[in-house]
């Protein structure tokens, strides 16, 4: 598969190890503007590591990382502004109410917005009224994806991260969470992210990568005239496991 | 809002965090305050002097201007002596609590009055003042691990930190303005009070900034360790139970043993031996014949040997001779003693070089002037003003010069601020 090499999230050839182990070895990958890639793969297949590299966090040991042009190795920060991240539990601070984590990581994020539109953001994140200057204890674990959403949407960054995003949500859960993607799609943002949702990949991916052994071993549109066929990965997807 | 004011938010919801930083502040204040009341106390008692004094000596002359005898008044008055708080004693008491600053001597043996008060008060030996050095060395470090142990451990826990890495100014940056608003309101919560206080009381501006400085050198160290303990990515909880250990290591543990090993080291005996080998001497010239303890005593002293012959009676020249035969006899054990004392003390301070608490502790009593060298300081400035004391009566007794009321205002006052400056000259002078 050839890469626009303008491709906000663009991985070539890459090859991470921990001491010995290698964890990816050969990895391509490319996420357009616009365009969501669901990445599946077993337990150690290396989705997590993939996450750490485009976050500066794991150095690869050869190959090619851009986020938007940026080697997140060289130079960490200056690719996390690029990016928003949502780890698998979004923890945010309990005892600050979601306008005032939203404010807080928006400052962290060298950002400033004023409440009136982090309430926006808030809003189209689909987070109730009552609950936007509740204090962040009680929040379900979906209502705290949307306050991270939320930021995500304020800082209007090219590439969104997600890991394992729907596990642990109620199936309207991830249907909202899926319809706040689409936005986010929508707004030209290219979305990468990691899941063990099948269905959940296929209701909102433009594309589903399957790891196995550090590489993409399956790559299947999952949208489009050649949509796959869901039972049919999903056999394929439990051999690969 | 900046970040700094973000995190400061942060920080103050937590309650345990708002709440060691309240609670800090009341001891500091509390600390201050008590220090502050205990020397307005003693510089009361030092300013009462003058009028207890008046009092009693006006009761002596009206005796002795009867007599005219100079060796009852030598006898009978009390001269006070006093060491004035400097001004940063408020901060660190150190032995102003348990040893004398107010001393009143006579012309007799010098050794018995001050030794027989280097007895310390064992009821608050024990417990220790609370005052300013006291909160600072041994509650602030419990108070850095308050606010520290959990520092990133905490956010790893919370699930937060990754979350924080992937923002721009996330990562090392925050953990280093994290760190920064921690120690600054540590610091604003212990140095503010002490700094009001200080300049209130007068300490000198650059004795304030060193003061300052200790305490943020000190806060410094203890952050370092938790800093430390924290990069091993142990539990919040290891992290806290580790810097307990560490604290209750450095801060009691080891000083305490080490003061042991010093005292082993260092032998010192008490300063009540030598009182009462004084007393022995003194007492033992009843019991000799009494041309011997003139002939001792005037072969120490030529000055005072055209004194007329003893007769029959009792003469208070001998009696003042002996007196001073039994100093001059236990002199060289005083000199052991001190000399021993002060061995004990520069080892205790050699230990503050290994030990940031004993070394905090030792920089703030020496810059109070309440530590042993102050108090070996003020008894140099009793031996001084007491040699000056027995001159002025010897004058009287030896020569059998009468002794009037009148002679009273003559006699020596002690001034403690000419009394240090006569011994820095006679330390310059060598």
């Amino acid at each position: 598969m050839s890469l626009p090499s303008s491709a906000p999230i663009l991985i070539e050839d890459l090859t991470v190890a921990y001491g010995d182990q290698p964890v990816l070895d050969g990895l391509t990958l490319g996420v357009g503007a616009g365009r969501i890639t669901a990445l599946l793969g077993g337990n150690g297949a290396g989705k997590s590591t993939t996450l750490s590299t485009l976050l500066g966090f794991t150095r690869a040991r050869s190959g090619r990382v851009a986020v938007c042009g940026i080697d997140p190795g060289a130079a960490p920060d200056a690719a996390r502004r690029h990016i928003a991240y949502l780890p698998e539990n979004v923890a945010l601070y309990a005892h600050l109410s979601a306008v005032e984590n939203a404010d807080y990581l928006l400052a962290l994020s060298d950002e400033r917005h004023g409440r009136a539109a982090i309430v926006d953001a808030l809003r189209a994140a689909g987070l109730q009224e009552r609950a936007w200057d509740q204090r962040l204890a009680g929040f379900s674990k979906g209502m705290r994806q949307k306050v991270a959403i939320a930021v995500a949407l304020l800082r209007a960054v090219p590439v969104l991260l997600l890991d394992e995003p729907t596990s642990g949500l109620d199936p309207r859960a991830t249907a909202d969470f899926n319809g706040l993607l689409s936005a986010v799609r929508e707004r030209g943002t290219a979305v990468l992210m990691v899941t063990h949702d099948l269905l959940s990949a296929a209701d909102v991916a433009d594309e589903i990568a399957v790891l196995e052994a550090g590489r993409v071993a399956h790559r299947v549109a999952a949208c489009g005239p050649e949509r796959f066929d869901v039972r049919a990965l999903h056999a394929r997807f439990q051999v690969a496991a | 809002m900046t970040l700094w004011r973000h995190e400061l938010r942060l920080l103050l919801r937590q309650r345990p965090s708002a709440f060691a930083l309240v609670l800090l502040a009341l001891l500091s204040v509390a600390a201050v305050a008590t220090g502050m009341a205990e020397v307005a106390r003693q510089r009361a008692a030092i300013a009462a002097i003058p009028a207890a004094q008046a009092e009693d000596i006006g009761a002596v002359a009206d005796y002795v201007d009867r007599t005219k005898d100079a060796g009852s008044a030598a006898y009978y008055s009390f001269h006070p002596t006093w060491d004035a708080p400097a001004p940063l004693a408020f901060a660190a008491l150190g032995m102003r609590d348990v040893a004398p600053y107010m001393l009143r001597v006579r012309a007799l043996g010098l050794e018995a009055q001050i030794q027989d008060g280097d007895i310390f008060n064992p009821q608050i030996a024990l417990a220790g003042r609370f005052d300013f050095a006291f909160v600072l060395v041994f509650l602030a470090p419990l108070f850095v691990i308050a606010l520290f142990h959990d520092l990133v451990s905490g956010e790893r826990e919370a699930g937060r930190q990754r979350t924080l890495d992937a923002l721009p100014r996330g990562g090392a940056a925050l953990w280093r303005r994290r760190t920064g608003l921690r120690l600054v309101l540590l610091w604003a919560t212990l140095g503010l009070p002490f700094a009001v206080a200080a300049l209130a009381e007068g300490v000198a501006f650059g004795v304030v900034l060193l003061v300052l400085g200790a305490i943020l050198a000190y806060l410094l160290f203890w952050i370092a360790l938790a800093a430390l303990v924290g990069r091993l990515r142990w539990t919040s909880v290891a992290n806290a139970a580790t810097l307990a250990a560490a604290w209750l290591v450095l801060v009691l543990i080891v000083p305490t043993l080490g003061h042991v090993v010093i005292d082993r080291l260092v032998p010192v005996g008490q300063g009540a031996e030598i009182a009462l080998a004084q007393r022995e001497v003194v007492n033992h010239a009843w019991d000799i014949p009494r041309a011997a303890t003139m002939r001792r005593f005037y072969a120490a002293h030529p000055e005072w040997s055209d004194s007329p012959p003893l007769g029959a009676d009792f003469h208070y020249k001998w009696y003042l001779a002996f007196h001073q035969n039994g100093d001059e006899a236990v002199a060289p054990r005083a000199r052991a003693y001190r000399a021993a004392l002060e061995r004990r003390d520069r080892a205790g301070r050699a230990l503050g070089w290994l030990l940031p608490s004993v070394g905090v502790q030792a920089l703030l009593t020496r810059l109070a002037r309440t530590d042993l060298a102050a108090q070996l300081a003020y008894q140099d400035r009793i031996r001084a003003f007491h040699a000056r004391l027995r001159s002025f009566y010897y004058d009287y007794v030896f020569h059998d010069r009468p002794f009037g009321r009148a002679d009273f205002g003559r006699a020596p006052r002690f001034d403690d601020r000419a009394e240090a400056r006569r011994q820095s000259t006679s330390r310059a002078i060598g």
